[in-house]
């Protein structure tokens, strides 16, 4: 049974690892996390096959055969030391598994002073990209241009219900939150034209609302810039009249006349 | 027990169960629905926690107060019911029929008492749960334990009616016990209440 | 003018009648608020509707006459001698009516939560036709968001929680040796509010503006947005609270004050235990999603402010807390999904597998830890909510602790294959399908647990893969296998073992072929809950939908098979099983009142392969030769062993 076991991780391992799982990897941290990842499966693989194959090999050996209907197992009641086994392992993969995640987490989080700030405000259904420029103007774009290698900040924020912000290629996502002002960090690192996605449910229009993420080279980035006229402040945090209550409430017992 | 429910092994009633624990059912089970009703706060309190601490509001919004010396005043009367409704268990126990009488009628009259000054206040108080996040917790924590006052209430109702129609003994007054938990967790729940929402 | 005796006997038509009275109740009191508050219009359709959510079933329940025993009570009357009038079922018409037998009360649960088990799944093949091919299908988004919310809502509110309260209710009573459970008009009370929840949120698809569309997660502020329908989630969802609590601090007082004599704590079986764990965390946790929807109905009916972020400088509400809160509940819920379903397969593997228990105390153990670790994780839900970033760390760190008291279980149960003699029929088959099953839903939470990881996967459909392979591989498994297992007990009749075993196989492979390449849809960015989605993703997800409609179809096999053996199946003995626990040593069906005389119990539950060793006895204690408290090892009342034929009364 062993020897079937270490097959089926010797097999299951490289199988696990070929597959393509991740779309293209777009940024460092996304660089991290599909490492991550690898790591993840060359430590469940065995741990699933382990299941597998006592399942599988207690099927074959010890099924029921003919005559044996009365028959009962040994009155084996435990066994300390297997149980101190199955109990310690896992606890030292754990460790291992939560103290590696942590160091990607920091190092994906890593602030560098010379990033770009990109505030991302999100409303039923659209993205609002902004550029501060220096005397708080503002550059806003419905798309989302990058420059390659440049490490960015986004600072997103929702002016009605939860939205969210994900770039698969960046493997970084967060939630854009009514009233609060949420912080996530990438640095692109391959030229191309992604989609940003919402992923916060937040109505009929959740599926359909995206928008274009570019990453361009620096200079082409630059000249993009210039060719945008700056406009006053977006209008971050400040709501649609009576934002609570965008889309059709109920009127309420006492009635929406006196809703505050 | 048990050979007594093998005697009569007929289909006609369940037999006895076997008593595998001291404490009463009834008693065990008001114990664990104070748990839900504590955990019930809890969330309320959790509320509370993240509009006031978390969001850094003022307490009580600006331009609002707060009517902390009737609410203490009906605080020491809602305690002072924990007390008579003592008093009635302690009677009965005692096979004391007018003390259970009366205890229970004070209770009562001291928790009706204790709701009246709470609506009194919400009339007066100036402000609509609409008016801001910190009026809503306040409606939300003081009403949620007016609703478990009216509650008890209705069992201390039960109880009263009960004890007048004769029921309770010096050996039977679980009925009364029971609904006499409850009535203390609110009372207590009150104080709770009280100093986050009031005093601090 | 006299109310005909059937208007006033508790029943359906007085029920009918209290309903017309209910719905008159909330407009009277509806429009004499709003006169009062000087509102406009008087008359005002939603407001109407809000307030007859909660009177209707209400009065609908005091109609049936789940309550006329406590109104008799609370008049202060003399206290009327229990007459059993209202115990056990001899017609098909008394699993229709207030019913205090924990063992019809557990059929009308288990068939209640299947029905909606066959909703839930046949909204679910809307969801997958809809999601066949790309770009919009026969579904507008917004019907599509109610589909999958309504789905979910269903199949975890209807049918998982209540499936295994059913199965405990008919079976855990038994189990202790009790003749009923501790408050049999509380448990009747419990089963009728789960139709109400049940009909209030299919209901909310005839709502204006559809049904509720917020997932069953109903994120505020979206869900204090949404149209009329939301409310019918969130309403349903008290009663259906309401429900799981009352039968949980039932199963606790039972278990704790109704075992029979011998029964120590380390005698139960694990199935016992196992509602044991999860009646604490029922207890504990359900009040957090009560409270949150209560946040939710005030913010859209009487426009509280505790998820308004615009109400001005120094006055807003905080969203991310309705998260806190509602996954504060909704994380121990999945354990409330589960540790069931591992007490049932504990039955299961050592009676088929004819061996004890490997490591029983290990076992009971851990499904405490799995409650205490249960109260410690919830923000693992949370990762990318944009709440404070520190809490994340504690959170992966006990998350992925769960998955030690949950090894041990596997590990256990695997051991206690080994050596054994497998019977592999169809209960025996669902159990080992779980146990590979969950172990990969197991494995991919843990990767979840991984707070960069999750920060990619989060909101994709490699969530959805995990939702299945822990909700289907493992509840759903462990429920079959459960249903199988009890059956004959519950209907006194065999099923069909030849379209079991191919009900266990369709469902098995088809069941991955579904959910196993969402895993990788998943991760290439596919998000979850939408309509419309981008052309790579096309293949995988015709491949996805077209399994989908086979796993689909085998569950009717499951359907064909329970009706018709019900119907004419054979009938089956006392003990089919050669089982040890109490539940078997009586007739299937079980006399009315489960035993003539309350046994004893002399040895561990599981003593399968120890020479003589019985669990229960018919004999009182007193003739019971005493046996040190907490034994497990079967060594002992060997000579009392009779075998289950001659156990069984009838
Ligand atoms: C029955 C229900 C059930 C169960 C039992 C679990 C069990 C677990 N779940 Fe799951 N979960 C859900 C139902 C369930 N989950 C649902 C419905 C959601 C989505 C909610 C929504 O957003 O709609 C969800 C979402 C969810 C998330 C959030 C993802 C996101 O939204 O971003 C996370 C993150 O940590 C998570 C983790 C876990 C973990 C660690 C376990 C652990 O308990 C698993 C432990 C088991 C094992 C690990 C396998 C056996 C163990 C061994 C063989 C030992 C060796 C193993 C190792 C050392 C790894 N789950
Ligand atoms: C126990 C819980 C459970 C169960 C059993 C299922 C079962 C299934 N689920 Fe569900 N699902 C969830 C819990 C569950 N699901 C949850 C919690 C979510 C998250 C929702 C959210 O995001 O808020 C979800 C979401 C979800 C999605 C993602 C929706 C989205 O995010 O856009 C999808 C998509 O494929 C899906 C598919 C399925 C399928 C194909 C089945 C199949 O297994 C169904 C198989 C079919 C049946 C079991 C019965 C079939 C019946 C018939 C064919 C006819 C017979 C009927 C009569 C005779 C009346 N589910
Ligand atoms: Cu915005 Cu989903
Ligand atoms: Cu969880």
């Amino acid at each position: 049974m062993v020897v079937i076991g270490v097959i089926g991780v010797v097999i299951g391992i490289p199988l696990a690892l070929v597959i393509p799982w991740f779309p293209a990897d777009g940024s460092t941290q996304a660089h991290n996390i599909h490492t991550l990842y690898d790591v993840l499966l060359i430590v469940s693989v065995p741990i699933f096959v382990v299941v597998e194959t006592v399942v599988l090999y207690s099927v074959w050996k010890f099924r029921m055969k003919p005559g044996e209907e009365e028959k009962d197992g040994p009155p084996i009641h435990g066994n300390t030391r297997l149980e101190v086994v199955w109990t310690a392992l896992p606890a030292i993969l754990i460790v291992g598994l939560c103290g590696y995640a942590y160091s990607v987490l920091r190092s994906n989080e890593k602030t560098h002073p010379g990033a770009m700030v990109v505030n991302v405000t999100e409303r039923q259904f659209a993205f609002q990209f902004a550029y501060p420029q220096s005397g708080g103007k503002q550059i806003l774009s419905a798309a989302l241009y990058l420059p390659q290698g440049r490490p960015v900040v986004f600072h997103l924020t929702s002016v009605d219900v939860i939205h969210s912000f994900f770039v698969p290629e960046f493997s970084e996502k967060l939630d854009a939150v009514p009233g609060v002002t949420t912080t996530v960090r990438v640095t692109p690192t391959r030229l191309g034209n992604y989609p940003a996605e919402c992923t916060e449910l937040c109505g009929a229009g959740h599926s359909l609302m995206r928008a274009a993420v570019h990453v361009v080279t620096p200079t082409t980035f630059r000249t993009w810039l210039i060719h945008q006229k700056p406009n006053g402040p977006p209008p971050i945090g400040t709501p649609p009249p009576n934002a609570s209550q965008t889309g059709t409430t109920p009127g309420g017992i006492t009635g929406g006349s006196n809703a505050g | 027990m048990e050979a007594a429910s093998i005697a009569h092994a007929d289909h006609h009633g369940p037999p006895a169960a076997h008593k595998s624990s001291r404490v009463e059912a009834p008693t065990l089970g008001m114990l664990l629905f104070i748990i839900s009703e504590v955990m019930i706060f809890g969330a309320f309190f959790t509320a509370y926690f993240f509009i006031r601490v978390v969001n850094h509001n003022p307490w009580p919004a600006s331009g609002t107060k707060l009517p902390e010396a009737v609410a203490g005043i009906n605080t020491a009367i809602l305690l002072s019911s924990s007390l008579t409704i003592h008093w009635a268990l302690t009677s009965i126990k005692r096979g004391n029929r007018f003390g259970l009488k009366a205890g229970m009628v004070t209770t009562f009259l001291l928790g009706l008492t204790f709701l009246a000054v709470q609506i009194n206040e919400y009339v007066h108080i100036g402000f609509a749960p609409h008016d801001s996040a910190q009026a809503t917790v306040f409606y939300s924590l003081t009403g949620l334990h007016g609703a478990h006052v009216f509650i008890g209430l209705c069992m201390l109702l039960m109880v009263t009616v009960r004890s007048f129609r004769g029921h309770y003994s010096a050996e039977h007054h679980q009925g009364m016990e029971v609904p006499g938990i409850y009535w203390h967790f609110v009372d207590i729940m009150w104080v709770i209440v009280y100093t986050t929402v009031y005093v601090i | 003018m006299a109310i005909p005796a059937k208007l006033r006997a508790p029943g359906w038509y007085r029920a009918a009648m209290f309903d017309v009275m209910g719905l008159g109740f909330a407009f009277g009191l509806t429009v004499l608020v709003r006169w009062l508050m000087h509102q406009h219009p008087v008359i005002d359709g939603n407001a109407i509707t809000i307030v007859a959510l909660i009177a209707v079933p209400l009065f609908f329940l005091v109609g049936l006459g789940t309550a006329d025993y406590w109104f008799y009570w609370i008049a202060g009357r003399p206290t009327r001698p229990e007459d059993h009038s209202s115990h056990g079922a001899h017609t098909w018409r008394d699993y229709f009516r207030v019913n205090t037998d924990h063992k019809v009360i557990g059929i009308q649960y288990t068939v209640t939560s299947f029905f909606f088990l066959l909703v839930g799944g046949l909204l679910a093949m809307l969801i997958r036709a809809q999601l066949a091919k790309p770009g919009m299908q026969f579904l507008t988004p917004e019907q599509y968001n109610g589909v999958f919310s309504v789905h979910a809502t269903v199949l975890i509110f209807l049918f998982v929680i209540p499936v295994f309260a059913g199965l405990a209710n008919f079976v855990l009573p038994l189990m202790i040796g009790a003749p009923d459970m501790a408050f049999p008009r509380l448990n009747a009370l419990s089963y009728w509010m789960l139709p109400i929840a049940g009909v209030l949120m299919l209901m909310s698809f005839l709502a204006p503006g559809g049904s509720f569309a917020a997932g069953w997660t109903a994120y505020a502020p979206l869900s204090t947005t949404m149209p009329l329908g939301q409310l019918f989630f969130t309403i349903a969802v008290q009663f259906a609270g309401a429900s799981s609590i009352a039968t949980a601090l039932n199963f606790l007082v039972t278990i704790i004050t109704m075992r029979a004599p011998g029964m120590s704590f380390f005698r139960m079986p694990l199935l016992v235990w196992a509602n044991f764990s999860t009646s604490l965390l029922v207890v504990i946790a359900t009040p957090f999603i009560a409270a949150s929807q209560f946040f939710v109905l005030l913010d859209t009916a009487l426009h509280f402010h505790f998820f308004d972020a615009f109400v001005g400088a120094g006055k807003n509400g905080n969203v991310i807390m309705y998260q806190h809160v509602f996954w504060f509940y909704s994380h121990p819920a999945v354990y409330i999904m589960m540790l069931p379903g591992f007490g049932i397969i504990s039955e299961v593997i050592a009676v088929k597998s004819r061996k004890p228990i490997f490591g029983y105390r290990m076992m009971a153990f851990s499904l405490l830890a799995i409650v205490v670790l249960g109260f410690t994780v919830w923000a693992h839900h949370m990762f990318v909510s944009g709440m404070a970033p520190w809490i994340r760390i504690p959170m992966m760190i006990t998350t992925a602790i769960i998955a030690i008291p949950t090894g041990i279980k596997i590990f256990s149960w695997l051991a206690t294959l080994w050596r054994g003699v497998l019977h592999l029929d169809t209960p025996m088959l669902f159990a080992l399908g779980f146990l590979t099953m969950f172990t990969l839903g197991g494995i991919s939470g843990v990767m979840l647990a991984m707070i960069p990881f999750d920060i990619h996967v989060s909101q994709t459909y490699f969530i959805v893969a995990h939702i299945h392979y822990v909700l289907f591989g493992g509840s759903l498994f462990t429920i079959f296998a459960g249903v199988y297992y009890w059956f004959p007990k519950m209907t006194g009749r065999m099923f069909d073992e030849r379209l079991g075993k191919w009900h266990f196989w369709m469902t098995f492979i088809f069941f991955n072929l579904t959910f196993g390449p969402m895993h990788l849809i998943g991760i290439q960015g596919m998000p979850r809950r939408v309509a419309e989605y981008a052309e790579k993703f096309a293949a995988w997800n015709l491949f996805i939908s077209l399994s989908s409609f086979v796993l689909g179809a085998s569950t009717l096999i499951f359907l064909y098979n329970i009706v018709a053996s019900w119907r004419w199946g054979p009938r089956a003995a006392a003990n089919p099983w050669r089982a040890m626990t109490l539940e078997w040593q009586v007739s299937s069906p079980p006399p009315i009142f489960n035993f003539d005389a309350v046994p004893t119990v002399v040895g561990g539950p599981y003593e399968y392969g120890v020479p003589g060793a019985v669990h229960g006895i018919f004999k009182p204690p007193t003739e019971a030769r005493p046996v040190p408290a907490g034994a497990v090892a079967g060594d002992q009342g060997g000579e009392f062993r009779t075998p289950p034929s001659q156990e069984s009364h009838e």
